[in-house]
């Protein structure tokens, strides 16, 4: 299947100009980016902040019991979201004083199996939030050095920071589309997806400009490892969403790891943008840059 | 005869040696054994989401800042807080090493209020109806003094080379201590740059005292092994493996019982007063000219008369030597002595406030003053914390966690392999390709079981991205090395590899420098993903991947040999 793939992605490079090439990469970026300003304006943050940024507790545990049941046991406190995954409820909780924080909790463990609690303070919320900003911010910045630092020249080196950018603000938009919440654990998606992502627009641009042979070749080679690499590690994380979400489903006794959960699902849709901007955007640019360049190279 | 060569070369190679080294050097550490009592057992140390238990993270509220004020209105207003008296400044003298203010007041104040205030010696004189104190005291004891009481917390100055820095042991703005100091014609003090030097949070210093006293509080409750960590300036972090949250809290918040007793007779003794009593504790000193370590603290009102009150009872104030003050902390006894001579009589007279706890003369003394310096605080912690964030994973929970972990972590690893295989149609490729991908994952935790890192469900997900990545650069490597399929000749195969290497040194530059903030600057969930993914690529391109280029070479060519 992964074969099919690359040949129909390769003879289509071939068959498209540069132009015609970009078009569809830059509109999905485009489109990423009004859902994220969309989302900035009516909450006031790109992608919707979880619990670890805005403060509250999270507790879930093995129960019987329906949600309305649970939504009307805990109504006295501040309950703000309840959900079931398989034989487990999941309950969220708004900021709630010292008191009846150390009441709900004891409750939780004393009625209730397989426990799990998780609670952060609005304050060490915001503070984390801030240290998030500054981490994704200062990660992408450090990555774009070492790109310009590898390259050296100006266009393929921003043709593979674009590409990362447009790739985390496609992972970001899907996030606000499906409903996941930013939380640290997407955080360090993100973050990872700034390292993973580059890793194809580094062996494409290296195999064009540093290979002999005409630009159009040596894409479709690159194409063919690249497209491996990155269906492996889909293939990975597949794994790992499925058995980290759905595993409740074969067997009762497992619950779901929101934290391989949420890592895994926002890696799957950056790894499927990158594909998208690796192989349409990035190659587009680069074969352009390559074929002028180039020509007036060998011109002089 | 070619064979036997290239059987040589490959296990002569300092890169093969390095590898094996590196492999048998993890399991060494990892230590996996079976037993059929316990079942598989390993030496990895696993984190509280995989192994149950609870934890929470407190920040340390206070403010370190330097202040100046007028010493005139100081006194004034610090007898107005205690005292309820307004008195009138007469004259204020600033000498070299002594501050002498002279202030009258209408009413009688005595010199049991003026030790009550406890901001130094006074001499009191009544004439006319009007009474004249003279106090002798330093800028710094009266704007401590005068925080202190305002806020009801704790203030300690220290000496610093630029003047007096004083610790405000709970949390206040900087806009609220402009206008308190405003009230005693005072302010912040400001930098070369005209910068106020305000910061928020405590002392390194109150933040180990803080992490000891909850240590000292864990261990006497028979809680060895709960580790109390501090996490940047003003954060503590305490994991309690195998307890809940609920009382994990409970641990945390609830004081030791703290109580001191007066010998009457033989071992019996008489209760003076419990830890309530004790109103603030301050830092460990020595007396040059007694030889002495010792703790201050100061009594409440209530205590400091009970104290008295007993003493004369049980006749320490006339015989201190057989009549001991002892601590006791949750029924322990942690301090014994005698009254000092000059205290048993003072005693006789009126009730004392400001209390010294000597402890000797020598290095242990030190340390048992610190120690003692703790007990009075009877697990009370020196500075108001603030509950930031906690978390609880049932023991069970954890196992089940542990498990879906393997699970995902294998069936990834199949699925990575059925790619390989379609993609490249040999299983001695696959072969090669899987053992690279598992033998990282080895060395990582190998390295976690070497430094004792906790492996948590972040750090799982970070050894998987780790391994990700390291069958990216084995197929880069491979497709590489590949010529049409086949293997290309010696030279080609050398500047193909090198190429190879170029782009996934890259990569994993990219890699590193973008998790790297996190290792920085996060705590908690993201640094163990941060970290072992760094790990992981480190391993992955400086012992591993070199060996996969290798073998892979000696694969192919003994194929095309076959052919």
């Amino acid at each position: 299947m992964e074969v099919g793939l690359t040949e129909r992605l390769d003879s289509f490079v071939r068959k498209h100009n540069d132009r015609q090439l970009v078009t569809l990469p830059l509109a999905v970026f485009v489109i990423s980016l009004i859902i994220l300003a969309m989302t900035f304006a009516s909450s006031g943050s790109p992608v919707k902040l979880g619990m670890d940024f805005e403060g509250g507790t999270m507790i879930s545990m093995a129960t019987q019991e329906s949600v309305s049941a649970i939504e009307q046991k805990y109504a006295d406190y501040p309950i703000t979201d309840v959900r079931q995954a398989g034989s487990r409820i999941i309950m969220q909780f708004g900021p709630m004083n010292n008191e009846l924080q150390q009441e709900l909790v004891s409750d939780a463990i004393d009625t209730y199996d397989n426990v799990e609690i998780n609670q952060i303070g609005p304050v060490y919320g915001a503070s984390l939030q801030k240290q998030a900003v500054q981490a994704v911010i200062v990660s992408f910045i450090g990555m774009a050095i070492v790109v310009f630092l590898i390259f050296k020249t100006f266009v393929p080196s921003v043709a593979v920071v674009l590409s990362a950018l447009s790739d985390i603000a496609i992972a970001a938009a899907f996030m606000n589309i499906a409903g996941i919440e930013l939380s640290l654990a997407t955080v360090a998606a993100l973050l990872m997806l700034i390292g993973y992502s580059v890793d194809s627009d580094i062996l494409l641009t290296t195999r064009v400009l540093k290979r002999r042979g005409t630009p159009q070749e040596n894409i479709s080679n690159a194409m063919h490892t690249g497209i491996t690499m990155t269906t492996t590690t889909l293939a990975a994380l597949v794994a790992m969403y499925f058995v980290s979400t759905f595993s409740y489903v074969l067997s009762p006794s497992f619950s779901q790891i929101s934290l391989l959960s949420n890592i895994s699902i926002v890696l799957i849709f950056g790894l499927v943008a990158d594909m998208m901007n690796t192989w349409l955007l990035n190659t587009s640019i680069l074969r352009w840059h390559a074929t002028n360049v180039g020509t007036r190279r060998r011109k002089a | 005869m070619r064979d036997d060569e290239k059987e040589q070369s490959l296990f002569k190679d300092a890169r093969v040696i390095i590898f094996i080294i590196a492999i048998l050097a993890s399991v060494i550490f990892i230590q996996p054994w079976y037993s059929s009592d316990e079942g598989f057992s390993t030496n990895l140390n696993y984190g509280l989401d995989l192994e149950g238990g609870s934890w929470l993270q407190l920040k340390l509220q206070g403010a370190v800042v330097q202040l100046d004020a007028d010493s005139g209105l100081l006194v004034k207003e610090i007898v107005n807080i205690n005292l309820a008296e307004d008195v009138t400044i007469t004259s204020v003298n600033e000498g070299e090493d002594d501050l002498t203010i002279t202030f009258t007041s209408g009413s009688v104040l005595t010199n049991n209020q003026m030790d009550q205030i406890g901001v130094g010696q006074t001499t009191i004189s009544r004439s006319n109806n009007l009474t004249q104190v003279e106090l002798h005291t330093s800028k710094e004891t009266l704007i401590s003094a005068y925080i202190a009481d305002s806020l009801k917390t704790e203030v300690i100055p220290t000496l610093i080379s630029d003047g007096v820095e004083y610790e405000i042991r709970t949390a206040i703005t900087q806009e609220e201590l402009e206008s308190l100091m405003e009230k005693v014609g005072g302010s912040i003090v400001t930098d070369i740059n005209g910068d106020p030097i305000y910061k928020e949070g405590v002392s390194t210093e109150t933040r180990d005292l803080t992490k000891e006293i909850l240590s000292d509080k864990l261990n006497s409750l028979g809680l060895k092994d709960i580790p109390v960590k501090t996490v940047g300036d003003d954060y503590i972090l305490i994991d309690f493996a195998g307890i809940d949250l609920a009382t994990a809290k409970n641990i945390a918040e609830k004081p030791g019982k703290f109580e001191i007793r007066i010998i009457t007779q033989g071992n019996q003794s008489k209760h003076v007063l419990y830890g309530d009593e004790i109103e603030s504790v301050s830092i460990v000193g020595y007396h040059e000219d007694e030889g002495q370590w010792y703790v201050p603290f100061t009594l409440t009102e209530a205590g400091a008369q009970a104290l008295q009150e007993i003493a004369i009872e049980t006749g320490a104030t006339l015989d201190p030597m057989s009549h001991n003050l002892v601590m006791y902390l949750d029924e322990n006894e942690v301090y014994s002595a005698p009254l000092s001579y000059s205290a048993a009589s003072k005693l006789e007279q009126a009730p004392i406030y400001s209390w010294q706890a000597s402890t000797g003369a020598d290095e242990d003394s030190k340390t048992r003053a610190e120690e003692l310096q703790i007990h009075l605080r009877a697990g009370a912690l020196p500075v108001n914390v603030e509950l930031m964030g906690s978390g609880h994973v049932d023991a069970a929970l954890g196992q089940q966690f542990k498990i879906q972990a393997v699970i995902a972590g294998m069936i990834a690893l199949l699925a990575v392999a059925f790619v390989v295989f379609r993609k490249y149609n040999k299983p001695a490729i696959l072969i090669p390709m899987v053992s690279t991908s598992i033998s990282e994952a080895i060395m990582i935790l190998g390295f976690a079981a070497a430094i004792g890192w906790q492996l948590d469900l972040a750090s799982i997900a970070g050894i998987i991205a780790a391994i990700g990545t390291g069958i990216d650069h084995l197929v880069i490597i491979t497709d590489e090395v590949l010529y049409e399929g086949k293997l290309p000749p010696k030279k080609v195969y050398l500047s193909r590899i090198t190429k190879a290497f170029g782009i996934i040194f890259a990569a994993a530059t990219t890699t590193v420098i973008a998790m790297s903030p996190l290792v920085v600057m996060g705590f908690g969930t993201l640094k163990g993903f941060a970290i072992t993914t760094i790990v992981g690529v480190l391993i992955g391109i400086l012992i591993a991947r070199p060996v996969y280029g290798k073998v892979i070479h000696e694969v192919l060519a003994a194929e095309a040999e076959a052919q």
